[in-house]
């Protein structure tokens, strides 16, 4: 009788082990999003993460475990970035982090991320800074990636080949003036550009880094306007570019102007400013163009469901959970310590090119790689991509008021 | 650069006049220390937004029904919270603030942080020796001129501009005389938010629409009134166009980053050396 009632708490205990196993398997994959949703940045991460769970589990989930989001607001306020990774890894018990959009915010939340010991897929923040603590210190930041977008460094090399090969090179102007909103990742970028751009022939007459909430642009456009640049370089993200463009077109400000203006890759851009940045040409990870097979089903499904196209963050974001859930598969478990090696060795094939890391874990440009386009607006807000030029559809022009206006060149 | 710093200086000096002088007015006459004078000046510019952008409506209807909405939402302000708290300077500070911070929490759940875009009345930009100005700068300046004319004309030659006058000099007095005192409140805070309005929506489609637009109004408009000399509406105009002179300036000087601080440097100075103000005929704090 002994050895009955024995043998019946054994299969018990083995049966509510097994449960317990199974339940243990089935308990979602918990995608962390750290992002400001205030902003169309913010709210572009979350959709398209939201986008790509939907299509893994949709298809069977990774390693047979549906994903889940779990989405805090990190503002642009370092103190409430932090708040929202400790809530993120503490509270939510997050397997991976996926977001990220002000570097000096990301910053801040660097060192709670590696004490939580928690993968980070930064899809948003440009400086450098951030993944030079990988290479600094291996063991303890090891968790840091960057996807997207390519560092500030790196875009300045990029930016630097669209001044000195199309606007030296096909416009011929010979002297540029530089205005950067004073922010971490323009001092990071600047200099670079600079050197850059001065090896390549090219003279800077102005360089300034103004307050981001300047909102009277009038006497730094004097400044730019009596150093003889013929043409303005703008670095600008968290500044209002809405009005600068704005003041820039109503002082039929004689130069041309383009480089990097995160707020001018939105695809309302020319609509909402009544298309006052004609002719302003912007760095762009993404368009509505087939630059790989998954670019087009990418964005007509972001399009199809949200009524809107994506930004920037969100191709970021959807390749990001794509490589990281490739990397699990690879690894079979969600354990940091094994997923980082495989997502070390990433070569993915996302919507905005093939994704390798450095060893600073930082994502790699170049030919066949990931590449910034530099993409015009023109008249009725068509985008035309006017470099590189191997990727180029259409011909730069220059501001309607212009005295060379219409087609400069090629 | 002269003919530059004319223009621009203007321009600055009419948008900081046009925001000075209701916070003045209200203050001179109802003793009222309003800092949701800013979110007035904002709440125009968005209600402006919303009706050229999402009901479509022509500018010229929508800028008129977004001062005529801001008046209204003024005198209420008066009316339902200021009023029952006005024994207290302190309380009606704090609930003007609260107004202030609502409208800013309010304008991002409802929009988000972006900038917003208003049409701008004059798409035109007008030459002139070299220089480049959009019109609806010029109109900007053109209208702030006109809204103070307008305003001198209704305090000195309407029999509502005697009673404000009236009730500013000696409200006990006024009230025996028969002036409805509470009721002249609500039409001066009506007022002074119907100004501030129209600098908003006139303002918007050069400027920023964000939900923090309303704070830095709000400290050029309290730093002019200081300089100027609080209740002193001409002292305010006075001080509107030291501030919008000497910031154009120190814009276009080799310093340009230190434009902001002029009027910050402005109050220390004045609050030092003549805390009445430049025409206030007693010190108010």
């Amino acid at each position: 009788m002994l050895r009955l009632l024995s043998s019946c708490a054994a299969a018990a205990l083995a049966l509510i082990g097994s449960a317990t196993l199974a339940v243990a398997e089935e308990k979602p994959i918990v995608i962390g999003a750290d992002s400001p949703i205030q902003l169309q940045v913010g709210r572009d991460t979350v959709d398209a993460l939201q986008l790509a769970i939907d299509e893994i589990n949709g298809k069977g989930g990774v390693l047979g475990r549906k994903l889940q989001l779990a989405v805090e607001d990190e503002t642009m306020d370092p103190q409430q970035g932090v708040a929202a990774i400790k809530k993120l890894t503490a509270d939510e018990h997050v397997d991976v982090l996926i977001g990220g959009y002000n570097s000096g915010v990301t910053l801040a939340q660097e060192p709670h991320i590696a004490d939580a010991k928690t993968i980070y897929l930064g899809i948003g923040s440009a400086s450098p800074s951030i993944t030079d603590f990988v290479g600094k210190n291996y063991k303890r930041f090891k968790y840091m990636f960057r996807v997207n977008p390519i560092n500030a460094v790196r875009q300045a090399d990029q930016l630097t080949g669209f001044v000195t090969g199309k606007v030296k090179g096909d416009l011929g102007f010979n002297t540029i003036a530089i205005i950067g909103e004073n922010a971490k990742w323009v001092q990071d970028l600047t200099p670079v550009l600079k050197e850059g751009v001065e090896k390549g022939g090219v003279k800077v007459a102005v360089l300034e880094l103004f307050d981001p909430d300047m909102s009277d642009f009038s006497p730094l456009l004097a400044k730019v306007k009596e150093s003889g640049a013929q043409y303005l370089v703008v670095i600008l993200s968290h500044a209002n570019s809405d009005v600068f463009v704005k003041q820039w077109y109503d002082a039929k400000f004689p130069l041309p102007i383009g480089g990097i203006d995160v707020k001018s890759q939105d695809p309302d851009f020319f609509q909402r400013i009544g298309g006052k940045s004609i002719s302003e040409t912007v760095s762009l990870g993404i368009l509505a163009e087939p630059l790989t097979p998954k670019t087009m089903p990418f964005w007509n499904a972001f399009v199809e469901r949200y009524k809107r196209p994506p930004v920037y963050t969100a191709p970021g974001a959807y390749d990001a959970l794509y490589l990281y859930a490739e990397a699990v598969e690879r690894a079979k478990t969600t354990d940091p310590e094994m997923v980082i090696p495989e997502l070390e060795k990433t070569k993915y094939q996302g919507t905005q090119g093939t994704y390798v890391f450095d060893e600073h874990h930082d994502v790699l440009p170049g030919p066949g790689l990931i590449n910034l386009l530099y993409v015009q607006w023109q008249p009725d807000g068509k985008r035309v991509i006017v470099w590189p030029k191997e990727l180029a559809n259409g011909k730069m022009i220059l501001p309607p008021w212009s005295n060379q206006h219409a087609e400069a060149t090629k | 650069m002269f003919f530059e710093i004319l223009v621009f200086g203007a321009v600055s000096s009419a948008v900081y006049a046009m925001l000075a002088v209701g916070f003045t007015l209200i203050f001179g006459v109802a003793r009222i220390l309003n800092l949701s004078h800013g979110a007035f000046y904002g709440l125009g510019a968005y209600c402006a937004y919303v009706l050229t952008n999402t009901a479509h409506w022509p500018l010229l209807p929508a800028a008129i029904f977004s001062v005529l909405f801001v008046a209204a939402f003024g005198a209420a302000v008066e009316r339902w919270l200021v009023r029952p708290l006005r024994a207290s300077a302190l309380a009606v500070l704090m609930i003007t603030l609260a107004v202030a911070l609502l409208f800013e929490q309010a304008m991002l759940l409802i929009f988000g942080s972006e900038a917003r875009n208003v049409p701008a009345f004059v798409t035109d930009t007008w030459t002139y020796a070299g220089l480049n100005i959009s019109g609806q700068k010029l109109l900007t300046l053109a209208s702030g001129i006109a809204v103070l004319g307008l305003l001198y004309l209704f305090i000195q030659k309407t029999r509502f501009g005697s009673a404000i006058l009236a009730i500013s000099q000696d409200p006990e007095a006024a009230q025996y005389m028969g002036i409805p005192a509470n009721r002249m409140y609500s039409v001066v805070m009506g007022l002074s938010a119907a100004i501030a309005a129209t600098a908003g929506v006139l303002t918007a489609p050069f400027l920023t629409v964000q939900p923090t637009m309303d704070l830095l109004p709000m400290v050029k408009a309290f730093a002019i009134v200081i300089v100027g000399g609080l209740g002193s509406i001409p002292g305010s105009i006075l001080a509107a166009l030291l501030l919008g002179y000497t910031e154009t300036i120190v814009a276009y000087s080799p310093w340009q980053s230190w434009s902001e601080t002029v009027s910050l440097i402005a109050v220390l100075l004045t609050l030092i050396l003549r805390p009445a103000g430049l025409l206030g005929k007693r010190a108010a704090f």
